[in-house]
């Protein structure tokens, strides 16, 4: 019976779940769990933090599927209710001052900033993916304050267009590309290390 | 619309690097063939610094989408189901 419900669409889906049909929200549950188990992942860094995501996530889902509006785009709704359970734990923003100052683009006529630049030139990215390298990423992304985190994953690491991801996060798109810059900017500068040593 | 060799090199002395840098982190793999966007490729083309930033990026980009995830446990879905099914009691009108 279940294997019936796969190729029903999300608002079919959807229109079942509201009228209570437990069947049809395991079915969505199956078709999106990867989704929001990687986002969650993504952004959480840490299994535990992102299992409670996960759980949080769906019972959500559940609890409000009545206020979703079918003529919105489910994932779009979905992955603004991950993106809320994780900003809901925002931390301060004291690195905001840092990021604002990355949209100065850097001296690049500066001898030291050419060699920092060439160095990355030489670094074979397949071999580097070690454990250090794994610690050093998951401090790095840890350290940028969740709504800037929220846009790198959402645009580079989920895919999704500045259009979309400004949707998620109910922002404008130069909002969008503000964070994206400045979270790039600054992961970079903090793999620099490794990717010199 | 293709640009005359000419016109490339010329927008590469127009555009300074800060202005690059402004557009650089937009899309690091945009396909677009907009006239800011053929300008901007003909400047990194030309420039080693902002081509050797553009590369840095993305391989930080490329790291992070390397970085592997676990899979979802399958106590997670278990615990999940049983919430809901508690959740589904609390719904149910009381007789």
């Amino acid at each position: 019976m279940t294997a019936s419900l796969d190729s029903h669409n999300d608002t079919t889906l959807i229109a079942r779940i509201k009228k209570g049909d437990e069947r049809a929200f395991a079915q969505l549950v199956k078709r999106y769990e990867q989704t929001v188990w990687g986002f969650a992942f993504k952004l959480c860094r840490n299994k535990e933090k992102a299992e409670e995501s996960f759980q949080d996530t769906f019972i959500n889902v559940f609890r409000k599927i009545d206020q979703f509006d079918s003529r919105s785009k489910f994932s779009t709704w979905l992955y603004t209710i991950v993106a809320n359970n994780c900003l809901m734990n925002r931390r301060k923003r004291k690195l905001e001052g840092l990021l604002e100052s990355l949209d100065e683009a850097p001296d690049i006529e500066n001898e030291d900033v050419q060699r920092q630049l060439a160095t990355w030139d030489d670094s074979p990215v397949e071999v580097m993916m070690n454990k250090e390298l794994r610690e050093q990423m998951d401090a790095a992304i840890q350290e940028l304050p969740d709504e800037y985190k929220v846009v790198f994953v959402l645009r580079d690491l989920e895919e999704k267009t500045a259009e979309e991801t400004a949707k998620i996060l109910k922002l404008s798109v130069p909002a969008v590309k503000s964070r994206l810059r400045r979270s790039r900017i600054f992961l970079r500068h903090k793999l620099h290390g490794l990717m010199t040593a | 619309m293709k640009q005359s060799h000419g016109n490339i090199k010329k927008h590469i002395h127009t555009l300074s690097c800060g202005k690059v840098y402004e557009h650089l982190c937009d899309n690091l793999d945009a396909k677009l063939d907009s006239e800011s966007c053929r300008r901007i490729k003909a400047h990194i083309k030309g420039c080693k610094n902002c081509s050797a930033l553009l590369d840095s990026l993305k391989k930080t980009v490329y790291l992070y989408k390397q970085y592997p995830a676990p899979a979802l446990p399958e106590q997670s879905r278990k615990k999940l189901f049983a919430v809901i099914h508690m959740e589904k009691a609390k719904k149910r009108p009381a007789r």
